[in-house]
């Protein structure tokens, strides 16, 4: 499936999840602060997704996926310290979320928040990573 | 020390729970599942423990970090009837790392929403 299918039934389950207009739904919208999603919601949107393209997107996966650099042997205090983002983590975050503007990724970032910078091409890229990963199983 | 919060609307939850079969069982362990099923309004039970949930999570200050899973955190009530937290997993590992002897938790909720505030208490 192709990004452009995925970001489609991507856009569809977060239009369902919300109850927002199809039109308010764009690649960069942030889903808490754009389009008014609670803690919640996101949960909503997970499942909705899993059953959608019959994936299963474990809880702390959306974070790890974002953290996680092949390749590299980092450790949780490497990046986060006292629920804080370290330089490293924050260098990390950066590079792993490349849809959302590094201005909002600040010193003192809590890894707490990190949903809150959730857009809907983090979705879309999640989704792809887990079916490549479910491709290749 | 750390303390967390969090508040949920009763009828998000009722919805979860109809909408998603995985929901439950994602979400809540089996002694939960039991002990809210048995209960007129389950929902607000489900509720008060979800918030419990993300309460204790709030203190423990890992949010969506690490591979945590929503059954590692077990809201079970006491002979009196105190609601208690019983931790598995990575959450369980957490508290052993930060030097956690026990999570305080208390909760309450109402038709409408359901509210919980956790507390960590350090041994020694």
């Amino acid at each position: 499936m192709d990004e452009r299918a995925i970001y489609e039934k991507v856009k569809a389950s977060v239009v369902d999840a919300l109850g927002v207009d199809e039109e308010e739904v764009k690649p960069n919208s942030a889903l808490f602060d754009d389009l008014g999603a609670e803690s919640l919601d996101l949960l909503d949107i997970v499942f909705r997704l899993e059953k959608e393209f019959g994936i299963k997107i474990p809880r702390g996966g959306v974070q790890a996926s974002a953290m996680s650099a092949e390749g590299e042997n980092l450790k949780d205090e490497d990046l986060v310290v006292d629920g804080v983002l370290t330089p490293l983590g924050i260098k990390k975050l950066k590079q792993s979320m490349p849809e959302v503007d590094p201005a909002r990724i600040t010193d003192g970032f809590r890894a707490d928040d990190i949903p809150t910078l959730f857009t809907v091409q983090t979705f879309v890229s999640i989704v792809k990573k887990l079916m490549e990963e479910k491709g290749k199983a | 020390m750390g303390i967390g919060i969090d508040i949920v609307e009763v009828q998000r939850i009722q919805q979860l729970a109809e909408e998603h079969d995985a929901f439950l069982t994602r979400v809540y362990t089996e002694s939960e599942i039991r002990y809210c099923s048995t209960k007129k309004n389950r929902h607000q039970h489900f509720a008060a423990r979800f918030a419990a949930k993300e309460s204790v999570l709030k203190a423990l200050g890992v949010g969506w970090a690490r591979d945590v899973r929503w059954t590692d955190i077990e809201v079970v009530n006491d002979a009196l009837g105190r609601p208690r937290i019983n931790t598995y997993g990575e959450v369980k590992r957490l508290m052993e790392e930060k030097n956690i002897k026990v999570i305080l938790v208390s909760l309450s909720h109402t038709a409408s929403y359901a509210i919980a505030s956790a507390q960590l208490v350090k041994k020694g």
